[in-house]
């Protein structure tokens, strides 16, 4: 399949997840994931959802801009690197974020090993 | 009798620290790696640009701006080709996170945000750019992934 609908259809699926069943992200993530959130380092997948499932709101809603990606070397791993926006419910104006995600192949799925998620401040 | 006891905890201050940081450094040697790699990146970029290519070689692939670019001789000419003569980076913040399991390869994600200031233009460009740096034998790296893109308002 071809790298940039394969990334496409994951970070399609990461974000539908996120803002439909924010749980269920546990499935996308390994006990030797990392995510750096915010500057925050967390590591394995029950923490990292547990710390995904805590965040300060209930209700989002991730908007894509760009999404860009690379084969990350011989293992057959890929970059992706996003931006985009997220909406909070109640809030008036969205936040503009950019993410990095190491995906790694595991018997013909994709999981996140590497995760950063930075908001971008005007 | 006040000054021995001053340097003496002066002396102690000192050795904490330094033991504070080798623990540190222990344990996200990556860290230290990606802040010496982004000071070093971002100084070549704004003084010597053509050195960029020193960071490459022929299997580095860069996306900037959804372009894809194969390869150090089409990277360098790419970042020599920019639009704009002299800038100058501002560097926000900087992540990073071992790419491999532990044992693997030792490659380095770097992901970096901040600010570039195109000489004669009013108003900087916000932007984040990822790096995954591959370890080479003499102990330094080389930049084989890179993707940028700017951050519109």
């Amino acid at each position: 399949m071809d790298p940039d609908a394969v990334a496409k259809a994951f970070v399609e699926h990461y974000y539908s997840t996120f803002d439909g069943n924010r749980p269920g992200l546990v499935s996308l993530y390994q006990e030797g994931s990392m995510l750096t959130f915010e500057g925050q380092k967390i590591q394995g997948s029950q923490n990292i959802v547990a710390k995904l499932t805590s965040l300060p709101f209930n209700q989002c809603k991730h908007n894509i801009t760009t999404v860009d990606c690379q084969p990350s070397g011989p293992a057959g791993g890929m970059l992706v690197f996003v931006s985009g926006n997220l909406q909070l419910a109640g809030e008036q104006h969205a936040l503009k974020f950019s993410q990095m995600f190491h995906l790694i192949s595991n018997q013909g799925t994709y999981y996140v090993f590497n995760d950063i998620f930075r908001l971008n401040y005007a | 009798m006040f000054i021995f006891l001053f340097s003496f905890a002066k002396n102690i201050f000192n050795f904490i620290l330094e033991i504070s940081t080798m623990a540190e450094t222990n344990k996200g040697m990556e860290e230290e790696v990606a802040s010496a790699f982004v000071n070093h990146y971002y100084h070549l970029f704004d003084n010597d640009r053509s050195s960029l290519s020193t960071l490459y070689n022929a299997t580095s692939l860069l996306t900037f701006e959804g372009q894809k670019i194969y390869g150090v001789e089409d990277i360098s000419n790419k970042l020599k080709q920019l639009p704009f003569d002299q800038c100058r980076h501002s560097i926000s913040t900087v992540d990073s996170q071992p790419s491999s399991i532990a044992g693997g390869c030792g490659g380095i994600i770097v992901f970096v945000s901040g600010s570039l200031q195109l000489h004669g233009e009013d108003h900087p460009l916000r932007f984040s750019q990822t790096f995954h740096l591959i370890p080479v034998l003499q102990g330094s790296f080389f930049v084989q992934n890179e993707m940028f893109r700017l951050n519109y308002g």
